[in-house]
């Protein structure tokens, strides 16, 4: 049968240590010879929560929300569970007592002692006692019998003694263990049970085998044995159904029995061996815990999963146990759930609702009907279990708990079994700890942390700065009991809830203020209670519980107020955006139905999410929400799924982290307090075995990378789409940032669109490498057009003339785009612009407009192109002898035109720097002379033409166009000038043009070389050049050439040969770029002839040039 | 060898800090240093850590070996075993002492750290004068030693090199004719 044995873990110190479950199955509780008392949640809980109960513990039982414990002060005490309050002792002993059990409803108590006697005690009223003498020597264990008539009770006299508990008298003895003087020379603890529920049988532990007596006649009905049960056996338990007995031996070995058929179903040794001394069943059939004398704790998983037809069975005593202690269920976890813990409730709180139809029916009754449910039509009492288990055993096969439960359950009694409401979690401050808490986090943000201390010596709050230039720490008293607190560059906001007494009270510390008064102090109206509060820049908000939100100045003038849409849950504040979570429903089945709103506080006050509703992860809730320092925002789930906001899609939210897949234990978890879009860092504490940390010792943060939760991430192809899209998110503030007038870090900005391009052209080439051109296609949709060009010589290179012509097309569609936007914002322009200007020179307009507005760095860039223009132009005019040669290279030329643009942007600006001069007024200058003239067009409009295809804040594609056309026409003309030229030009123009014409690094010198057709020589010259001239530095370029053709003579046949091949390889590629760029030549001649020639044309023209391109490939 | 000399060497240690001030990453001829943010941990040399220190620039935390228990645990192995365990940091001496020195606000339960690292200085100290003297003792030619810090051997080399050339010159007065046979049994 298989069963998973977990591996055993250090409960207490060693000695007799006890365990078992509490009501729901939830928690493993268990004492040891430390005396404490331990809650764990779960076997991987590594911070238990514990409440020392005594010196040594030496029993416990648990139920109804009381913990009864032995301990070594000879008392048994009750404490409240599982806030672990002390609540009364509940009898003494004259030595300690052995063994606590509890009666099947938790009425009374029965303690067995060293000093030979078993006390029976009224839980809630420990005067009625009744005590049963007669063991002549201390007590080894007590048992209730399930219908608290009897008594079962094992001694180290050697008698086993079943007692009527009215009476106080002995039923019947056996005489069935070996006499020793005291409990812990016993060789068994002889545990022994009664079999709940139905109580039949009690079964006592007897050496290797457990006896088994029928109920009321007291005859011996039945022996359980196992061959491997060598040692022996020392405690036993029922599963909660009754059907399944569990032992553990002296030995370490685990049985278990199913008691009906005597067969052994499950064997498990002890992985040291040790001695079990104590064992539980979870309440709900399918675990057992058990705890050796070393004080490890262990559990067996999976046990019901694999007894056919038991769970059926089992379901019901879960029921039924859980029908007398769902009120305190309840009140126990409105306990819990101000650690925030609304996720667990809906399991608990369904039982309860289960519970509360089944409340109709008397306690006693419903036994009853379970019992004809077990018996069927006819069967007799003996074979009720088995005829039970043959019913659903057969038709629901192992595994499924919850099906068959509801089957036999629905006809018995009205329930509702629909989705039960989810309790709404409580309003709470994003970065706090529990109010609870007596030492806590009112606040940990990127400012500072806010601690409150509530103890008996001090009620008091401290305020410090991560950032001691903001503000020096403070301390001050806390007389109001304020329980919420936020903290920003300017201010301290606090806030206490209304007593009877007292109104509820908003108190801000503006410590930035300049005047001298430095605090203000709001009462809130009558009967309204501060729930949630935030600072924002110049703002502060409070969400009350009436459900209006009140804005108040940092100074303190109250500002606007409205009404929200449900119950706050949290609110956030960064700069003037105001987030808000509320209660938009009622959840089911443990969901939250939370809604968001997300206002602008700008001098545009607007709303830009109104009431959508937040996703949360399943049957969590929210733990932390807040913007991240840029601004966009973010918030933490209860499964520590961390999701922002996406501007650019519809504000959606995507989920970027997963803060759980880092944590190492299911217990851990990390405490959010900060998120930073760049560089990309989730700040957070570890807290190892809780939700959040504690203030001493002072916690450490961690950073955790992102990580979109795309598919196939171990991938190269899934991480670089990872990456990507996680760049592009990112980034979306920048956009934001810019749109709401903010200054934008065009630096990181441009980066981050380099970063993203340089991904897209890695995608690109893997899925070039993998063939999938349909998907090179939709790649390239994604980049600039400047990237495009890279994706288009990219797929040439590998010879892929299909894609390239594809994406020749996409190229062009951009191009097209490019020059629709134009248009477009040409239009919005043309709304501002003066009436003289004509639609002829709208092309410059959006040029111009960009210009001004791109940033310094950009403008480098612009200027030094502009630069090379200039160049250009001064040696072009030469050339072609144009008769307007003169009036292009004069910036200041008089045109109304440009006047008056340049008027609108600003009209000191014409006047005043050369520089934006030549760099604003040229394109224009060139244009109008577009219009007026027919000849001198194609070189000097390459530049601005060029410049109208740039995407808006890449590196234009401009300059390599230009300087390819260049190159043409240089070429056409004469080497000698190229020389001259290209050596002219600053030194990016000439690194662009050559990443744009020869992807190897060459000098500008071999650039132009490289135009021709080459011979072996040539290439081998290339390769070589340097390490001639590195022998000898003094030759000049020809006596170089000569003594490079002497070693050229000197190399083999073979070598030369290979060099020729390889030459010819290039000539092809060669020959084809100057093909294309005849053919290019070719198109601007006709420019130059044409007219009506513009910058419209020009694009069309450096599409053609691609396609070209493309094409003559083969 | 000072052990001023071996504590400057300590002092290019790597210690996490968390500044209350922000600056720019800082280039420096050991390597960069930084960015500084405020409550944002960072590694930076100890003595650039204790400088800030002692400005209240920043907190220190201490490394993950500083921990009571984990010491605990290391005095324990370090008593039973007869060979010199592996210390946590080579400069464990020397940190310890400074930052328990300079930082021990930062330091949670500084006190009983540092009767812990004294302890198990102690022990290895110990062990090294026990070792030496067997050396000694049975005139062994040379000898191995793991793990040993350069603290460690700091404190004993001087002594144990003077008063080896010290026995060395009175076995030779012993039997002035054969020195040199005596070497090689040495």
């Amino acid at each position: 049968m298989p069963c998973e044995r977990k591996p055993m873990r250090y409960g207490h110190s060693e000695g007799h240590t006890e365990v078992c479950f509490d009501d729901t199955g939830k928690y493993i509780v268990t004492c040891g010879n430390d005396g404490d008392v331990r809650i764990w949640e779960g076997l991987d809980d590594d911070d238990p929560r514990f409440i020392t109960v005594g010196e040594k513990a030496y029993s416990l039982a648990l139920k109804n929300g009381k913990l009864v414990t032995a301990s070594s002060n000879n008392t048994v005490q009750i404490h409240t569970f599982p806030d672990g309050d002390p609540d009364g002792i509940l009898t003494r002993f004259t030595t300690h007592a052995t063994h606590v059990t509890f009666n099947s409803n938790g009425s009374k108590v029965a303690a067995g002692s060293s000093d030979f006697m078993v006390k029976v005690v009224e839980v809630l009223d420990s005067s009625q006692q009744k005590t049963l003498r007669g063991h002549e020597a201390p007590v080894l264990s007590v048992s209730f019998d399930p219908k608290d008539e009897f008594l079962a009770s094992s001694s180290c006299d050697g008698s086993v003694v079943v007692w009527n508990i009215k009476e106080q008298t002995q039923v019947v003895s056996w005489p069935l263990l070996q006499k020793t003087n005291d409990v812990s020379n016993a060789k068994s603890l002889c545990r022994l049970a009664f079999q709940p529920a139905v109580g039949k049988v009690l079964a006592v532990p007897v050496e290797t085998k457990v006896h088994l007596y029928g109920r009321g006649s007291w005859d011996h009905v039945g022996t359980l044995s196992d061959d491997l049960l060598a040692q022996p056996v020392n405690v036993l338990s029922w599963s909660p159904c009754g059907r399944l007995l569990a032992a553990g031996s002296v030995g370490g070995l685990l049985t278990v029995w199913d008691v009906s058929t005597k067969l052994c179903l499950e064997r498990q040794k002890h992985e040291k061996g040790f001695t079990i001394c104590s064992l539980a069943w979870n309440p709900s059939g399918s675990q057992i815990a058990y705890t050796d004398t070393e004080g490890c704790l262990g559990l067996l998983d999976g046990i019901s999963s694999s007894s056919t037809g038991k769970a059926p069975v089992s379901k019901p005593a879960t029921d039924y146990d859980a029908l007398f202690d769902d009120d305190d269920d309840r009140l126990m976890d409105e306990g819990l759930s101000d650690t925030s813990s609304p996720g667990k409730k809906p399991v608990v709180a369904r039982d309860d609702g289960d519970d509360d139809d089944d409340f109709l029916v008397p306690s006693t009754g419903r036994v009853r009907k379970r019992g004809a449910f077990l018996d069927d039509e006819n069967s007799l009492d003996t074979g009720s279990l088995k005829l039970g288990q043959d019913r659903f055993g057969d038709d629901d096969g192992a595994g499924s708990t919850m099906a068959p439960e509801a089957a036999p359950s629905v006809p018995l009694r009205p329930v509702y079994e629909g989705p039960m409401p989810t309790p709404p979690q409580k309003a709470f401050q994003p970065g706090s700890t529990p109010a609870h808490l007596t030492h806590r986090f009112m606040m940990w943000n990127s400012v500072g942390i806010v601690r409150g201390y509530n103890d008996e010596q001090d009620n008091a709050i401290d305020v410090e700065f991560h950032d001691t230039a903001v503000h020096h720490a403070m301390h001050l008293t806390n007389s109001l009991g304020h329980t919420m607190a936020d903290l920003s560059q300017e201010a301290v906001l606090l806030a206490c809830p209304g007593t009877e007494e007292l109104a509820s009270k908003l108190q801000c510390l503006h410590f930035s203020s300049w005047d001298t008064n430095k605090e203000w102090l709001v009462d809130l109206p009558n009967g309204e209670d501060v729930k949630a509060l935030c600072l924002g820049q110049g703002w502060a908000a409070v969400a009350t519980s009436a459900l209006t939100l009140r804005l108040f100045s940092i100074g303190g003038l109250q500002r606007e107020l409205f009404s929200l849409p449900g119950p706050v849950v949290c609110m956030s504040g960064h700069g003037e955006q105001l987030l808000i979570v509320y209660h938009r429903a009622t959840g089911f089945d443990g969901e939250q139905a939370l809604g968001v709103q997300l206002l602008q506080l700008s001098h545009k006050k607007r709303q830009l999410i109104s009431g959508e509703p937040l996703p949360l992860s399943r049957r969590s809730y929210l733990s932390w929400l807040g913007f991240t320092a840029e601004g966009t925002p973010c918030y933490v789930d209860s499964d520590g799924v961390v999701r922002m906001l996406n501007r650019s899609l519809g504000n959606t939210w995507t989920p970027v982290c997963n803060t759980r897949e880092t944590c190492k234990s299911k217990s851990d978890h990390y405490w959010v307090v900060g998120v930073h879009e760049n560089p990309q860092q989730l700040r957070c504490i570890p807290c190892k075995g809780s939700r959040y940390p504690p203030t001493l010792p002072r916690p450490a943060v961690a950073i955790l990378p992102f990580k979109l939760p795309l598919c196939q991430t171990t991938t190269e192809k899934g991480q670089m789409e990872e990456q990507f899209w996680r760049s592009i998110l990112f980034h979306n503030h920048h956009s934001f940032l810019s749109s709401s007038g903010y200054e934008v870090d065009e630096e990181s900005r441009s980066q981050s669109q380099k970063e993203q391009q340089e991904l897209l052209m890695k995608m690109f080439a893997l899925s070039c490498k993998l063939d999938r051109e349909f998907r090179c296609v939709e790649l390239a949709d994604l980049m600039t057009q400047n990237a495009v060009t890279l994706a288009i010589r990219y797929a040439s290179r590998s010879r892929r003339l299909a894609l390239a012509q594809r994406l020749s097309q996409i190229a062009l569609e951009k191009s097209n785009q490019v020059q629709e936007d134009e248009a477009e914002e040409q239009e919005e322009e043309q709304d501002y612009s003066s009436v003289r200007q004509t639609s002829g020179f709208g092309q410059t307009g959006p040029t111009a407009a960009r210009f001004r507005q791109t940033e310094a760095e950009e403008e480098l860039g612009e200027d030094e192109e502009e630069e090379g223009g200039e160049t250009e132009e001064a040696t072009e005019p030469r050339k072609r002898s144009n008769p307007f040669a003169k009036e292009p290279g004069s910036p200041v030329r008089p045109s109304p035109t440009p006047v008056s643009k340049a008027g609108r942007a600003n009209p000191f600006k014409v006047a005043g720097s050369g520089k934006t001069t030549s760099s604003s007024g040229q394109p224009r200058v060139t244009n109008i002379l577009d219009n007026m003239t027919s000849s001198r067009k194609s070189a000097t409009l390459s530049g601005p033409a060029g410049r109208q295809n740039k995407p808006p804040v890449l590196k234009p594609l401009a300059p390599r166009a230009k300087s390819k056309n260049q190159s043409t026409l240089f070429q056409m003309t004469g080497t000698k000038t190229t020389h001259q030229k290209t050596q002219e030009n600053p030194e990016p123009a000439a690194d662009q043009q050559k990443q744009a014409d020869v992807p190897p690094p060459t000098s500008p010198a071999e650039n132009a070389e490289n135009k021709r057709p080459k011979t072996g020589f040539q290439l081998w010259l290339e390769e070589n050049r340097k390490s001639i001239l590195a022998d000898n530095p003094d030759l000049d370029e020809s006596d170089v050439i000569k003594e490079a053709m002497g070693q050229f003579r000197t190399l083999t046949a073979d070598e030369r040969l290979s060099w020729t091949e390889r030459a010819k390889g290039q000539t092809g590629e060669v020959a084809e770029m100057k093909k294309r760029k005849r053919t290019e030549g070719g198109v601007e001649n006709e420019g130059t002839e044409d007219d009506e020639n513009n910058a419209k044309k020009k694009n069309l023209d450096a599409a053609s040039k691609l396609s070209a391109f493309a094409f003559s490939k083969d | 060898m000072d052990p001023s000399e071996v504590e400057f060497l300590a002092e290019k240690e790597l210690v996490k800090i968390i500044p209350n001030f922000s600056l720019d990453k800082i280039f420096l001829i050991g390597g960069d240093l930084g960015p500084f943010n405020p409550g944002l941990s960072v590694d930076v040399p100890l003595w650039l850590a204790l400088n800030l220190k002692q400005r209240q620039k920043c907190r220190i935390l201490p490394p993950d070996w500083m921990d009571v228990e984990k010491l605990e645990e290391m005095r324990a192995l370090e008593r039973k075993e007869d060979a010199f365990t592996p210390v946590p940091s080579l400069y464990y001496m020397e940190i310890t002492k400074l930052l328990l020195n300079h930082a021990s606000d930062n330091i949670p339960k500084a006190d009983e750290i540092r009767t812990l690292v004294k302890d198990i200085w102690d022990t290895r100290i110990a062990k090294l004068r026990l070792s030496a003297d067997s050396f000694i003792n049975q005139q062994e030619a040379h000898a191995q030693l793991d793990n040993l810090t350069l603290m460690e051997i700091n404190t004993t080399r001087e002594f144990l090199l003077d008063s080896l050339n010290f026995m060395f010159k009175l076995r030779s007065n012993l039997q002035p004719g054969s020195s040199k046979g005596q070497l090689t049994d040495y």
